[in-house]
């Protein structure tokens, strides 16, 4: 790990904040969520990737 | 033929507003541009995890562009369908939960053009999800691993979307019947159980929808000297089927809770 390629890795690191972000905005929007809201909000910002997914298929009630 | 479109633009303004539009897509290009940037510093991650044995790291080679991208196409086959299967499972059993379908179905449109349009709306994420994943993909396995034919890319990842639209128009039908999380499980399951049944039988199954993501490897393998029509017509089939099955029991007025 002696010179790592930011311009390789930096995109893969931007769209995972973007999805973060895209979370926590549609986090703050929605009323009801299943489970508490503060555990989605770690999910999201400490979850990464595989977070984000949980949220959007599992956290959200879509109907 | 205008009602079957002004449906189609009410499931996409809410595929937009659901944000499915945003991240289906940005999840597809992370998994694609994943692949081919594990493998280019696969010799970097073994060492820094530092118990690697003596002699493993001299006759390690890169692997080739070609099954690189066979590989991040076969992301897809996994966590990409289970991702595309969940966000499809609510699409006609939400409505029904939440009463919009008895809305929807009391104006004067037929259930063919609700399901058509449904249909219509999840083929478009699926597109952009898998279009810009696989772009995004071949763009960092040309620039890492070298030189790929894009005619093949885009062979490929056509058949590999066909393969996924089986299993989101097979959700769709169950949706139709079942609950949300139901639908998913069943569909995932009867995808996992016709790849199963193919690869048990390969040589006389060749002609199932479940022998297009090996087809879609082979083509990227050797430019596509085995591609062969039947499980393209045979997936077109299920497809059409799918969408019927769904129109004929949403048509059902039978609302389960």
């Amino acid at each position: 790990m002696k010179d790592l390629n930011w311009g390789l890795i930096g995109p893969l690191l931007a769209l995972q904040v973007v999805l973060a972000i895209i979370g926590l905005i549609s986090l703050s929007k929605t009323e009801q969520v299943r489970g508490p809201k503060w555990m989605w909000v770690l999910f999201l910002i400490f979850g990464n990737l595989l977070g984000s997914v949980a949220y959007f298929t599992l956290g959200r009630k879509e109907f | 033929m205008r009602r079957l479109w002004a449906l189609y633009l009410k499931e996409m303004l809410e595929s937009v507003r659901s944000y499915k539009l945003i991240w289906i897509p940005v999840v597809f290009i992370v998994l694609g541009i994943m692949q081919p940037l594990v493998s280019f510093y696969m010799a970097d991650i073994l060492a820094f995890s530092s118990n690697v044995p003596a002699g493993l790291m001299e006759n390690m080679e890169r692997p080739a562009a070609s099954s690189v991208m066979a590989q991040a196409l076969g992301q897809y086959g996994t966590i990409g369908m289970l991702i595309l299967v969940l966000g499809t499972m609510n699409s006609l059993a939400g409505e029904r939960s939440s009463g919009t379908s008895e809305l929807l179905m009391a104006k004067p449109v037929s259930s063919i053009s609700v399901v058509a349009a449904k249909w219509t709306a999840n083929f478009t994420v699926l597109v952009i999800a898998i279009g810009l994943g696989a772009a995004g993909a071949a763009y960092y396995t040309v620039q890492l691993m070298g030189a790929l034919s894009w005619r093949d890319v885009i062979a490929a990842s056509g058949l590999y979307a066909l393969w996924l639209l089986c299993a989101v128009s097979l959700t769709l039908l169950f949706s139709a019947w079942l609950r949300g999380p139901a639908a998913a499980g069943l569909s995932l399951l009867l995808a996992a159980v016709m790849s199963l049944v193919h690869g048990l039988l390969p040589v006389k199954l060749n002609w199932m929808p479940a022998s297009l993501p090996g087809m879609s490897a082979g083509v990227l393998a050797d430019g596509g000297t085995g591609v062969s029509l039947a499980p393209i017509v045979s997936a077109v089939l299920l497809i059409i089927i799918c969408i019927a099955g769904a129109s004929l029991m949403a048509g059902r007025n039978k609302l389960p809770v």
